[in-house]
């Protein structure tokens, strides 16, 4: 694959391209799931191509070939270069400069998710499934997935980084229909369960089906819980939404691609200007997010991103106070900071895009019963189910599977249909408290989309529970 | 390269199965544009041939896009394998026996033959229509869907589509507009262009709106969204099946305006037309909602086999990506009313909001049909009957069914509305909807303002 790399490479720059990068990628993904105790799906999906980028007269091409060929490589170069040429260009673009890369990358693991049988991996998930089952619940499932990615990349400026990564997850959901409208419980996560950037031994450890029985109970119990009610009041999140919460009102926002506006025909664009770095009050003092693409098991963790600039770890909001943004070396050259370090596709047909890599809110102290403890009247929040954020990145409202009241610092009935509401800094201003190191969790996202066409990310938070104050929940009107 | 002799040769290589191939080929340009420039053009050119086997009973799946003959061979090795590793699916309904689509348009010889030169000066054309900065892209593809069967199913379509859409926005303004068709030709991607920049110059100085229902006119782009957002859950067999639909238990019931009447409508010629689904059974007109009366929802032959109550499959079996989702309606369709212009629903509002578009929906609560999102890129006061002052970008939190109990009105005109952010493989679909106005739209907050 790297000599492919190399011929696109060189392809492109007899073609006039002023700078280039290919990527071969070969993608292995296995996907199975059972619902009500019957097997789904179990699909094993393999794709492979090589993706040119190109800068031709300041003017950006991107072509791809799904034929591992030198003609794939050299056809791909060619017709970016095309493209380049026949699009309207801005004058002058300038990437931040950087030292060439030679790495080698692998995702550390005992099992190969891979080559773990799809008999077991069908075990698995019936066995959970079994775990499930109680009356009053219509629908169980049970899902696992494991994916394995070899990907070169090989850059005009003399950058060679090869990376084979693993990723795989788990996860079970109890969902019950009556009265109390349709409920949904999930562990570990909503939305297709957790995943990481590690071996089988990760699944494995998830424990399925020891937590099956109180999430299925749950499910039911939803169904004659008291709905939240519509109030401001405080709340303490639990970390999987605060994972969630950091990914809209922190993640995107301060991409600075958005910032600079070329998403503003899908995603949107941010409440954040370049000039806010370093000066605007993002939330409290309690509120520190980092960007870690070194972090173990996440799945923006790497070597070097999708244009050879090394991971780093740096800071984004520090103290409540912006004090970074997520970049490439397009963006950062233009604001004159950083060198990027965060440009990634999706896959070997899509162009790499600012995106997220690990976003963590950094820990603070005590744990999550403390939390609950200093809140006189108020509701904890567990696990998403609807989220939606406007386009700059302000108005936000998410739901939960499931809420308690607390009472006095102590958790009391069960509520449903809980969400909750806010406007971005605002909120994270009213942020006083983060747990502790020890409840500090990582979290996968899998379903984070931005590009026209559409990408696909995975990225991973860790996050805390987390106390703010004088918080709208329930929907107003 | 032509899909049906690689679904063929899947089959082949998967000799001594039962076994469904699915062929899905793609040829497209995307020419993205932000500002007064192309930043992010991508040519794709891809084959997609997933392979599904039956042994004994148990199914298992694989896909590639290595259609050369050890590609195709590891295929059928890979998903003979999934299937042992399966276990035998209760009431699996088999292989679809063949059926003979019906003819269809959606074919455009001009459309298939745009290459990175033509659709790059689509782009520049919406680039250069305006003085304000433009965001969104101008696409054209052209895709093959084939499958065979060791069933005997042999079919297969080529599709072209193409869709421009265009934000036009400055510092505190921002207008929306799009077009979509199978024909690239009857795209004017600079009039896209020019109407939203007439929208954005109307939305500087916004202010913001009470929390409060309001009646209101939603422009087709609001509304097909809003309708996708609903069909996923209440449209489709399978959230039918477990009680996550809204139709369910309300089947045969009024529950909307009886202005209101929706289908899926594949066949038809003014929307992005698809003969048969992803396993070659005929596409057919669905009706969903008649006359505000709850008619059904879509099927596949797998929730048809499962429901055992006499339904059949409507031709919405999905792609293998998605069959844990099960059918649902890709081709919308609401039927227009009597209204000339917006300008008239606006008149029948009185006093509202009006919406051009809608951005970041999630369902709150699929059984009663409740979504949120933002408005964006054009939202304004309804005053007097007249569309009044722009108004900041705001949430709403409605029950999709409540927003259609009390229609005053609907345009008599159509427009066909992009549902595809093409992520994944290229499968262009779309709503075919009107203007709307409803006496209940639900605001729960103000958010941005419009704009860079």
């Amino acid at each position: 694959m790297r000599a492919l790399c190399e011929t696109a490479v060189e392809a492109a720059l007899a073609a006039g391209a002023s700078y280039a990068d290919a990527r071969a990628v070969v993608r292995r993904n296995q996907q199975v799931m059972t619902k009500n105790r019957r097997v789904e799906t179990v699909t094993d999906v393999e794709s492979e191509g090589i993706g040119v980028r190109v800068l031709v007269d300041g003017a950006w091409g991107f072509a791809c070939d799904r034929r591992l060929t030198e003609q794939g490589a050299r056809e791909a170069a060619a017709r970016a270069c095309a493209f380049a040429r026949a699009a309207p260009s801005a004058d002058g673009r300038a990437l931040a400069p950087i030292a060439p890369a030679q790495a080698h990358y692998v995702t550390a693991r005992e099992r190969d998710p891979i080559e773990v049988p799809l008999e077991e991996k069908v075990g698995l998930c019936i066995a959970a499934e079994e775990a499930l089952q109680l009356p009053q619940v219509n629908v169980t499932q049970a899902s696992v997935r494991a994916q394995k990615e070899q990907k070169v990349l090989v850059t005009s400026d003399g950058s060679v980084v090869e990376h084979e990564q693993v990723e795989c997850g788990g996860g079970i959901d109890a969902m019950a229909a009556g009265d109390g409208g349709f409920q949904i419980r999930s562990y570990p996560t909503a939305h297709n369960g957790l995943s990481a950037q590690a071996g089988w031994e990760f699944v494995e450890g998830l424990d399925l089906v020891g937590h099956a029985p109180r999430v299925t109970e749950q499910a039911v119990a939803l169904l004659t819980a008291d709905p939240c009610p519509s109030e401001v009041t405080d709340v303490v999140i639990d970390a999987e939404q605060m994972a969630l919460q950091v990914h809209e009102s922190v993640g995107h926002p301060t991409e600075l691609d958005r910032i600079y506006g070329t998403e503003a025909s899908y995603a949107g664009t941010s409440f954040i200007q370049p000039g806010d770095l370093g000066s605007l009050r993002y939330g409290s003092e309690h509120m520190n997010i980092t960007s870690d693409a070194t972090t173990e098991r996440g799945l923006g963790t790497f070597s070097y991103d999708d244009e050879g600039v090394a991971a780093v770890r740096e800071p984004i909001v520090r103290e409540g106070v912006l004090a970074g943004f997520l970049t490439s070396r397009e963006t950062a050259a233009k604001i004159g900071a950083g060198a990027g370090g965060s440009m990634r596709a999706d896959t070997w047909n899509r162009m790499p895009l600012v995106r997220m890599t690990n976003l963590h809110l950094e820990p603070g102290e005590g744990t999550k019963d403390e939390l609950i403890a200093g809140v006189k009247k108020g509701v904890y929040l567990e696990t998403n189910k609807s989220w939606s954020i406007d386009d700059k990145r302000l108005n936000f409202q998410f739901g939960t599977q499931i809420a308690w009241e607390i009472r006095d610092g102590k958790l009391g009935r069960m509520l449903r249909d809980a969400t909750y509401t806010g406007i971005t800094p605002v909120f994270w201003g009213s942020l006083d408290g983060v747990a502790g190191p020890e409840e500090w969790v990582l979290h996968g996202v899998t379903n984070c989309g931005k590009g026209q066409p559409g990408q696909g990310a995975h990225v991973s938070h860790g996050t805390s529970p987390a106390r703010f104050r004088g918080v709208q929940v329930g929907i107003k009107s | 390269m032509s899909a049906l002799p690689v679904a063929q040769d899947a089959i082949d290589a998967a000799a001594g199965d039962e076994a469904e191939a699915v062929v899905l080929t793609e040829r497209s340009g995307l020419a993205r544009f932000a500002g007064r420039e192309v930043h992010q053009p991508t040519l794709i050119d891809n084959v997609v041939v997933t392979l599904r086997v039956v042994r004994d009973g148990k199914v298992g799946i694989a896909a590639t896009n290595r259609v050369e003959p050890d590609g195709l061979r590891e295929l059928a090795r890979r998903a003979g394998q999934a299937a042992d590793s399966s276990v035998a699916t209760p009431g699996f309904p088999g292989l679809a026996p063949p059926a003979d689509p019906p003819d269809v348009q959606g074919w455009d010889e001009e459309t298939a033959a745009l290459g990175p030169d033509e659709q790059a000066h689509r782009a520049a054309a919406a680039i250069a229509a305006t003085t304000t900065g433009v965001y969104g892209f101008f696409t054209s593809g052209e895709t093959e869907l084939a499958i065979a069967s060791t069933a005997g199913v042999r079919t297969s379509q080529s599709m072209t589509d193409a869709t421009t859409i265009v934000v036009a926005a400055d510092r505190g303004c921002s207008g929306y507009a799009e077009a979509s068709s199978w024909r690239a030709r009857s795209l004017d991607p600079a009039a896209v262009a020019r109407e939203a920049a007439e929208k954005a110059s109307r939305t500087n100085g916004a202010a913001a709106a009470d929390p409060a229902r309001y009646r209101a006119v939603l422009e087709p782009y609001a509304i097909g969204t809003l309708l996708e957002y609903f069909g996923f859950d209440s449209f489709g067999a399978q959230a039918l099946l477990e009680e996550r639909s809204y139709f369910s238990g309300r089947i045969g019931q009024r529950a909307f305006d009886e202005k209101v009447t929706i289908v899926d409508d594949a066949l038809d010629p003014r929307g992005l037309p698809k003969a048969f689904d992803f396993e070659g059974m005929p596409k057919q007109r669905v009706p969903l909602v008649e006359d505000g009366v709850i008619r059904g929802v879509v099927w596949d032959r797998a929730t048809a086999a499962r429901a055992s109550n006499g339904a059949h499959s409507t031709g919405h079996a999905p792609p293998a990506s998605l069959l844990a989702h099960g059918p649902f309606p890709a081709a919308l369709q609401m039927t227009g009313g009597d209204a000339e212009s917006i300008e008239e629903l606006a008149e029948l509002v009185g006093d509202g909001i009006y919406v051009t578009r809608l951005h970041y929906l999630s369902v709150v609560d699929p059984r009663e049909g409740v979504i949120t999102g933002m408005t964006r890129d054009g939202t304004f006061r309804i005053r007097g009957g007249k569309v009044a002052e722009p108004l900041v970008n705001l949430r709403f939190t409605v029950s999709v069914p409540e927003l259609l109990a009390d229609v005053p009105g609907l345009t008599r005109d159509l427009t066909l509305v992009n549902g595809s952010d093409f992520y994944g493989e290229r499968y262009p679909f779309g709503a075919l909807v009107p203007a709307l106005a409803t006496a209940s739209f639900n605001v729960t907050g103000s958010g941005s303002r419009p704009g860079l």
